[in-house]
């Protein structure tokens, strides 16, 4: 029982943690971003097993966070608020042409990200971006002018 | 005959920006949800603090110093501690608190039932040479010759909560105190 517990508790606050970060955590993945998850991931874990390092310990807690996954994905689906708030909504930071400062500024963007987002959907040039939308998995989608 | 499968046209269903591209950006969701970052981000700043100072255990705040009114016994603990996280309970015994001082000496000292389940005593140190249950406690008899004397109580709290404790000398008034154990 402790361990579900444990296990709720970590979900939750790794959750709160991983979402108030700026939104790059799961996509575009640095290798600075890549320490926070393992690091954050190998610290809840202690806490969840504690010293119980039995199968039948372990098993709980991965179908316990299993199912309060799968409980939390099926409320989204069902209110698109509490989809918002777990997973944010898109962001437009191009916006026909012209770049949004208080999206760069408020999700801690640089020009870079957008250009290296614009090269990897082809696109050369910052100037060609008509649309760059920062997406809820953190990836940025660009739109060329002339598409 | 088959059955018709179920179709529906392909819609947006999200707002469009400048009635251009379909993205379901909200803005005052997202200007709402920056201010509650920054709200956040203050609490765990204040909670990290708290953890500095000892208020979650393992710190200054944390330790505490109980005795007796003529220092025959100081209680020095945490008085807030951590679940299943190890921590030392010592007791100091003065010149009052020794019978018989010499090779013969002794002290007795009763600890409640509470630091053995709760507070999860898991080992004394030094070994008592007796001890006595009775009383909702156990009274331990260590071989003492002079003051200072001291024995240690390795703890571990098995669960959270607020756990009062009793340590009491013979003929001196008790020391009762409460540990309150974090998750």
């Amino acid at each position: 029982m402790p361990t579900i517990l444990h296990a709720v508790a970590g979900y939750f606050i790794l959750l709160l943690v991983v979402r108030v970060l700026k939104r790059r955590a799961g996509s575009q993945m640095t290798l600075f971003e890549f320490v926070l998850i393992f690091l954050m991931g190998g610290i809840i874990i202690l806490s969840t097993v504690g010293n119980d390092r039995s199968v039948t310990n372990c098993t709980c807690a991965v179908i316990a966070v299993g199912l309060l996954h799968r409980s939390i994905a099926w409320a989204k689906s069902k209110s698109p608020r509490l989809g918002a708030i777990i997973d944010g909504t898109p962001l437009v930071i191009i916006r026909n042409g012209e770049w949004q400062p208080e999206i760069m500024r408020g999700m801690s963007l640089r020009r870079e990200d957008i250009e290296a987002a614009a090269r990897s959907s082809g696109i050369s040039q910052t100037d060609d971006i008509a649309w760059a939308v920062l997406e809820r998995n953190g990836r940025i989608s660009c739109i060329a002018k002339d598409s | 005959m088959p059955a018709t499968p179920q179709t529906a046209l392909v819609q947006d269903s999200v707002p469009k920006v400048d009635d251009t591209l379909a993205v379901g950006e909200d803005l005052g969701f997202q200007r709402s949800w920056w201010r509650f970052e920054r709200f956040i981000w203050s609490l765990f700043l204040v909670i990290l603090i708290c953890d500095v100072l000892g208020l979650f255990g393992r710190g200054w705040l944390a330790k505490a110093r109980r005795a007796t009114p003529d220092n025959a016994l100081t209680l020095d603990y945490e008085h807030i501690e951590r679940a299943s996280t190890p921590s030392v309970m010592t007791l100091t015994f003065g010149p009052a608190a020794i019978q018989n001082p010499g090779p013969n000496g002794k002290i007795q000292v009763f600890v409640s039932n509470s630091i053995v389940k709760p507070l999860g005593a898991q080992r004394i140190s030094p070994q008592p040479s007796v001890s006595a249950v009775g009383g909702s406690g156990i009274t331990y008899t260590f071989a003492a010759t002079h003051a200072p004397a001291v024995v240690q109580i390795a703890l571990e709290p098995s669960f959270p909560g607020i756990h009062p404790f009793r340590i009491q000398l013979p003929k001196e008034p008790p020391i009762d105190a409460k540990v309150f154990v974090v998750p």
